[in-house]
């Protein structure tokens, strides 16, 4: 078990640098699925199933899209045609692809193979996370929110210099 | 049921009710001057709610937040200074009509709120969230001027990596302390031999800490982005953020001693601080950025006192924070009160010359706050800095010693000669000012300067015991007879 989470890890860390070392942003967002896998991975691995599925589905799925979204809407000028076929070439989505094929075959053979230990360790649920988070931590969940808004605050602030600025 | 084991200090409601007024308020009609009052209340409500509490505390310490006199006495200088430097923002925020910064207000008490978690907190959780409430809301803060936006946009950037790497460094130690104790409490890190994991996350914890202490090697961010910052900014990030970051420090590293493989690293970190703080201060033609890299060599000041438990430590590091937030705040108040408008801020300290004959009183007072941080006697500062010399003697840590006179010397010059660019004569004023037309901050910097004075003159007054000290060895019981008390 601790070396399947230590490969996961390692190909988070890969996906990390290469998202880094990309020219091109969508590249770089490929290689950005391929990190956030990889977390979740090595999340469902040491035992925390619905964190790792809320890696995937908040930030794989849902901010990945929002990332796309904004870097097609940023690079306007080329044919639409054109820009998605040098996007997506082979040479540069059979990367990420291997290194996601990689991450399945990991989760696969986990879960076939490793045996159900009735230990001390069981697993963490999504009712666990929910009662402990509504339990004693809800302070920090009302800390977590004006966290929020302090970020959102000063997206909002800076964004609208930006504008009036021009 | 949950309510019946929460328990928070009263100050946190309190701020977090008014974030809400405010928001509300400003959704409905943006108004600067409406936004302003609301803070202001909100800012004076907490400090009253200062001491009191809700809920029970947790029978077995298990709380998130504790409260105790060191909590209270950092939230009420951290309320205080969040309260003078809304007051020194006052006029330029009204002045402004083009642009309506309501935003500015909120995400100051945002900021204090932040600010106000980290020292009420008992545990990682409250502590992290505290620590990035208060970076993102002065993010926001330093790229609040208008009439700059290039470099402040830049300053921002700058700390939002810088802040941003810290904080990843900070949150990968409270990983490692919590998977080698099992428990996101404050515990003191094991002192003696301990094996690998636990120490290098009290390293990494120390580590992320000194950067947004802005202690040497970490430092290089903080002239740059004071620079950048608008000046009550630049004071917010001086003051209030580095106190409540102090604050944990001391709290996480309880009252006893630093466990032995941290000595050399701190003592090398404390000599660096100080004199690099100093030597980069040496070379600045720009007040502000002179005025961060004191605030650079003060923290190594500081951590002198912190580094050296003993039994004046507490009496120490209570005065020297005092001291420190007083003179700084002095020093940017009356940086503001000669920014008539934005643009006209005076840039480098030959703007200031012949200030004695122009402006007399500014002149008295900037020049006090000044002889305070140098520490000289009328100020707070002298005494300030003689406790700090005396936890240190305590201690025998002779080198740290040496790096505090030698500091201090180096202090000396520069603060001094800003003193002689304002006594200095010039034909032609340089600075046009005008009679300034803000009661607030004439206030603020009257008030200001009679705590410094005052406290100069009576320490012993606002010395109160807010630090357990910590037991006395056996053998020691005889040697060391009464502390010594420098009451005049």
């Amino acid at each position: 078990m601790n070396t399947l989470a230590l490969f996961s890890g390692a190909v988070t860390l890969l996906g990390a640098i290469m998202v880094i070392t990309r020219q091109v942003a969508v590249h770089a967002v490929l290689y950005l699925v391929v990190t956030l896998l990889g977390l979740a991975t090595v999340f469902a691995l040491l035992g925390a199933p619905f964190a790792a599925a809320l890696e995937v589905i908040i930030y794989a799925g849902a901010i990945m899209v929002l990332f796309v979204f904004v870097i097609m809407m940023l690079n306007l000028g080329q044919s639409d045609r054109e820009r998605e076929k040098e996007w997506l070439r082979p040479r540069i989505w059979l990367g990420p692809a291997l290194l996601s094929i990689l991450l399945c075959a990991e989760l696969i053979y986990s879960v076939s193979s490793s045996p159900q230990q009735e230990g001390p360790l069981a697993p963490l649920s999504a009712r666990d996370v929910g009662l402990s988070l509504f339990g004693p931590y809800v302070l920090m969940v009302e800390l977590v929110s004006f966290l929020l808004l302090a970020g959102l605050i000063t997206a909002f602030h800076i964004g609208r210099h930006r504008t009036e600025g021009r | 049921m949950i309510t019946h084991d929460l328990f928070l200090p009263l100050p946190l409601p309190l701020l977090s009710v008014g974030t809400m007024l405010l928001l509300t308020a400003i959704a409905w009609r943006r108004s600067t001057t409406r936004s302003l009052t609301l803070a202001l209340v909100t800012l004076v409500l907490s400090l009253g709610g200062i001491g009191y509490h809700v809920g029970t505390p947790h029978p077995e310490g298990l709380s998130l937040f504790v409260q105790d006199r060191w909590a209270n006495y950092t939230a009420l200088l951290i309320l205080l200074s969040s309260l003078s430097i809304l007051l020194m923002s006052w006029r330029d925020l009204e002045q402004d009509k083009t642009h309506p910064t309501d935003e500015y207000p909120l995400l100051l008490v945002l900021g204090t709120l932040g600010a106000i978690s980290m020292v009420f907190s008992a545990n990682y959780l409250p502590f992290f969230l505290g620590v990035e409430i208060l970076a993102l809301s002065l993010m926001g803060l330093v790229a609040s001027r208008y009439s700059r936006l290039t470099e402040a946009s830049e300053a921002s950037m700058k700390y939002l990596i810088l802040s941003g790497i810290s904080s990843a460094i900070l949150l990968f130690g409270i990983g490692l302390a919590y998977a080698s104790t099992g428990s996101l409490l404050f515990s003191p890190p094991p002192s003696g031999n301990a094996n690998a994991i636990p120490a290098i996350a009290t390293i990494m914890i120390l580590v992320g800490v000194f950067f947004k202490l802005s202690a040497v090697p970490f430092h290089m961010w903080l002239p740059d982005v004071m620079d950048g910052a608008p000046p009550p900014v630049a004071a917010f990030m001086a003051v209030v953020s580095k106190i409540a970051i102090f604050s944990s420090l001391v709290r996480y590293f309880g009252t006893g001693d630093t466990p032995g493989y941290l000595h050399g690293i701190l003592s090398a970190v404390i000599i660096l601080t100080i004199l690099g703080g100093n030597f980069l201060a040496l070379r600045q033609t720009n007040l502000i950025r002179l005025m961060a890299c004191s605030s650079i060599a003060h923290v190594g000041y500081l951590l002198i006192a912190f580094f050296s438990p003993g039994q004046l430590r507490s009496e120490a590091i209570t005065l020297y924070l005092a001291a420190y937030a007083a003179s700084t705040l002095g020093i940017f108040a009356i940086i503001c009160a000669f920014a008539l408008t934005e643009n006209s801020l005076p840039n480098t300290i030959t703007d200031w010359r012949g200030l004695f004959y122009t402006r007399p009183f500014l002149a008295t007072t900037l020049s006090l706050m000044i002889l305070s941080l140098a520490g000289i006697p009328p100020g707070i500062g002298f005494f300030a800095k003689f406790e700090v010399a005396a936890t240190g003697v305590e201690r025998q840590q002779t080198l740290l010693l040496a790096a505090l006179v030698i500091g201090s010397i180096i202090g000396l010059y520069y603060y001094l000669s800003i003193v002689r660019v304002l006594m200095g004569t010039q034909n032609t004023p340089s600075l046009q000012v005008k009679k300034s037309q803000s009661p607030e901050l004439t206030t603020l910097i009257v008030v200001l300067t009679l705590i410094v004075v005052v406290g100069g003159i009576f320490p012993a007054r606002m010395l109160p015991q807010v630090l357990p000290s910590p037991p006395l060895p056996q053998n020691e019981l005889i040697s060391i007879q009464e502390p010594m008390q420098p009451s005049l």
